[in-house]
């Protein structure tokens, strides 16, 4: 019986291999402008994607 | 690290440092508790005890499957990012890649919970005068690097009250962008009691994005946003967004709202929202003084989590009407995200990302505007005041002592350094009420995907 179905997600041991390019968003600067969540913004590399 | 949660009828573990996320029954949900301070017998003792139903045999296959996620990787994975902490602002350091251009220090209305103070910013009225703006974006130009993609929010006070400004800065930029290699994409933000046709036309135009500011209810949003005869704005401005955004053609767009202590109950504001043929929706919680009436107290706490737990459920329902909603703290993409470096170093501020007033001196961000303490330099001269960048650029999660045993540190990356040194004077402090909402809202916005996800 499965008990543990795991999601699809960014692996991000992996992203420390391939990441890093800065090229996403800064900051809350486009959004909310008065809090900043990094999770919810796009990665902008296209190498690792 | 792991993180556990139940709601929207799923059991969620978060493994913090791998990114994995799983769902799981009552009886993985509960070995995966025990899993790390017990031994194996332990564990399927106390399963074996709390689950008389379900066989010995069952029980430690789900223990075998959770050491099996631990050995690949995706359970309990340690964090070792540490020594990767200060390298993406290294590798960028002296590279602007956005700015916020504080086109006016004044405003058309007077929202007593403003973060800007009436737009004044504590200090005199002022509007940015075209030569200072041509040479913010020159400074842009010249300090972005390689960088292609170059950001610039026009913000305020309100930036509609010195438009043409706004307009012929955007000309600047599009007649030299080519040349220079880069584009430009530009933010609006306002509370549109000046949006006419013109406007329109033209943010629709140039505009990646525009972020409108609307409250929600007629009474929450004539609460406090009001001009300075002291008459609600909500009547004038609904119908100019509702056409602006109409006009937007599909183009990004956000309706932005502040929740104060007067509407913890802010849900009733989002679907005001909806109900006005909105869809890209963001609320914000008050960024004041804790004396200030408007700010959010403990006991509003309770209302704003369970606020935060039914929204994420009316997202989902919305979806099965085939009518879906964005909600801006809740847009998470699991495998698109942002990399281990991006959430690490936390946010731009100060480094990447710099505020420009009226009279062109350079800031950390837009909060940070008008603390001297905090000015960084100016466009002219760059950045001179370079100890204050410093502590910018050695900003990062693990700076913050607070975060280091918290699961959603590299959700978060540290947060608001604004939020951090008006709660505590620092900006590696944490705003800890801050924390409890961001919490809550990565758990809805990971239930919300993990539904998706499952088509469900």
């Amino acid at each position: 019986m499965e008990r543990i179905k795991t999601i699809e997600t960014r692996n991000l041991c992996d992203s420390a291999k391939n990441g890093g390019c800065g090229e996403c968003q800064t900051s809350c600067q486009s959004a909310c402008k008065t809090s900043c969540g990094i999770a919810n913004q796009q990665c902008e590399s296209k190498e690792s994607k | 690290m792991i993180h556990q949660y139940k709601q929207g009828g799923y059991n969620i573990v978060l493994d913090i440092c791998s990114g994995s996320v799983h769902v799981v029954d009552e009886v993985a949900y509960d070995i995966i508790a025990l899993f790390e301070n017990n031994s194996r017998e332990d564990v399927l003792r106390i399963a074996g005890e709390k689950y008389p139903e379900i066989s010995a045999e069952e029980l430690a296959e789900c223990y075998d499957q959770v050491l099996e996620l631990k050995q690949a990787g995706k359970l309990f994975a340690e964090d070792s990012f540490e020594p990767m902490a200060g390298e993406l602002k290294q590798k960028t350091a002296g590279v602007v890649k956005a700015l916020c251009l504080h086109i006016a220090h004044t405003c058309n209305l007077n929202c007593e919970y403003c973060f800007a103070s009436q737009g004044k910013y504590h200090g005199e009225r002022a509007v940015m005068s075209f030569e200072v703006g041509k040479r913010a974006l020159d400074f842009l130009i010249e300090n972005s690097g390689s960088r292609r993609n170059l950001e610039v929010d026009f913000f305020g006070g309100e930036p509609l009250m010195n438009f043409q400004v706004v307009k012929d800065l955007v000309a600047y930029a599009r007649s030299v962008e080519q040349q220079k290699g880069k584009i430009f994409r530009f933010t609006l933000t306002t509370n549109g009691i000046l949006v006419d046709d013109d406007v329109i036309e033209w943010a629709n135009r140039e505009c990646s994005n525009v972020v409108l500011s609307l409250d929600g209810r007629k009474e929450i949003h004539d609460r406090y946003r009001v001009d300075y005869a002291g008459n609600g704005s909500w009547e004038k401005i609904v119908p100019k967004f509702q056409k602006f955004v109409e006009a937007r053609g599909g183009k990004d767009y956000y309706m932005r709202g502040t929740f104060t202590h007067a509407n913890p109950d802010f849900l009733n504001d989002i679907q005001q929202m909806l109900d006005l043929g909105f869809t890209e929706l963001s609320m914000e919680p008050v960024v004041c003084a804790d004396d200030d009436p408007s700010a959010l107290t403990e006991e509003d706490l309770p209302i704003i989590m369970e606020q935060y737990e039914k929204l994420a459920e009316k997202m989902l329902e919305h979806d099965k009407l085939g009518k879906p909603f964005t909600f801006y703290h809740y847009m998470i993409d699991l495998t698109g995200g942002p990399c281990i470096y991006k959430r690490i170093s936390g946010c731009g501020s100060g480094t990447e990302y710099m505020a420009v007033t009226p009279w062109g001196d350079l800031y950390p961000c837009h909060q940070f505007v008008g603390e001297e303490r905090f000015r960084l330099g100016d466009i002219w001269e760059g950045v001179t005041n370079t100890n204050i960048q410093k502590e910018f650029a050695n900003c990062n999660v693990y700076a913050h002592p607070e975060c280091r045993d918290c699961w959603a540190r590299l959700y978060c990356s540290g947060g608001c350094a604004a939020n951090a040194y008006h709660a505590t004077g620092n900006v590696t402090g944490v705003y800890e009420y801050g924390c409890k909402l961001f919490k809550k809202r990565m758990e809805c916005a990971i239930m919300v995907a993990v539904a998706r996800t499952r088509g469900e």
